[in-house]
């Protein structure tokens, strides 16, 4: 996985203070024994290689979840091509190779979230006929971390 | 296991996880769940998949569940009386993290610390996640009360997260578009 990669899709996020995460914690999580992630990424050739020297251009990281009423699915974490090789349908190549490779498995929902005002994103996804389901139904993200979730684990019944 | 008396019924209850012996009861908890998110039709899960899913070799999901003395069994002559279903996810920023897709307890053993007691359980289950996620629908006010009091961030009202899925047709459309190997 290539770190320089990363840094890049969170300043896009308008975040870069959140992307803490090393190459050696990608490596460990990725190849364990049950990994928390699955990756694909997109290599071009050599003669190809960006105004970086880079020949990875773009990545797909995503993870097998469950949904109790129909069975295996996947979460698409990340999506990310490289500015300069946008519009070459790499995003798309890696969106379709995630569904295949889960569909494998019998996953029947490929899911993921966007931001609000990411409309290249949204509309992306809605031309190849995803539901918002923050729209259509009203699904909310809730997340606990830090001091929050910290309370959770000392709340927790005594064994 | 572990018990947790509550000082109104003293009711015990003990909280483990689940065997494949207890998926006809989450089954039947999920079903009761979807009735409530008012998308009945929706649950087509059975109890078989939930056993292969859940103690295959990769599980798919962990869950934990709540179960009662046989003298407070639920009028239907339940015992186990609350789950809450799980699993691993990522955070390319933070790491390894915890989605919770469902929490649940049946109504007659409400307002006993249950489902605080679940969700508490499964954040102190595993190794070094960072993050607990889950989703909640926008009318549901008792269960977005419940998560604010205890702390959490509703990110779709502070940053804007929308949830998007792809399945049936759609889902088969990117299959078939999918580049050759």
């Amino acid at each position: 996985m290539n770190y320089k990669i990363r840094a890049e899709l969170a300043v896009f996020e308008k975040m870069p203070d959140q992307a803490k995460i090393s190459h050696e914690e990608l490596e460990r999580d990725g190849f364990c024994q049950n990994p928390f992630f699955e990756c694909l990424v997109a290599e071009v050739s050599d003669e190809h290689r960006s105004k970086d020297g880079h020949t990875v251009v773009g990545y797909g990281l995503y993870y097998y979840t469950y949904s109790t009423w129909k069975g295996r699915s996947v979460y698409l974490e990340d999506l990310y091509v490289m500015p300069e090789f946008r519009g070459n349908g790499i995003g798309k190549g890696l969106m379709c190779k995630v569904a295949k490779v889960t569909a494998e498995k019998q996953c029947v929902r490929l899911q993921l979230a966007v931001l609000d005002w990411n409309s290249p994103a949204r509309d992306f996804y809605a031309a190849k006929g995803a539901q918002d389901l923050t729209d259509s139904e009203g699904w909310h993200f809730i997340r606990f971390d830090g001091l929050s979730l910290d309370n959770l684990v000392k709340d927790a019944p005594k064994d």
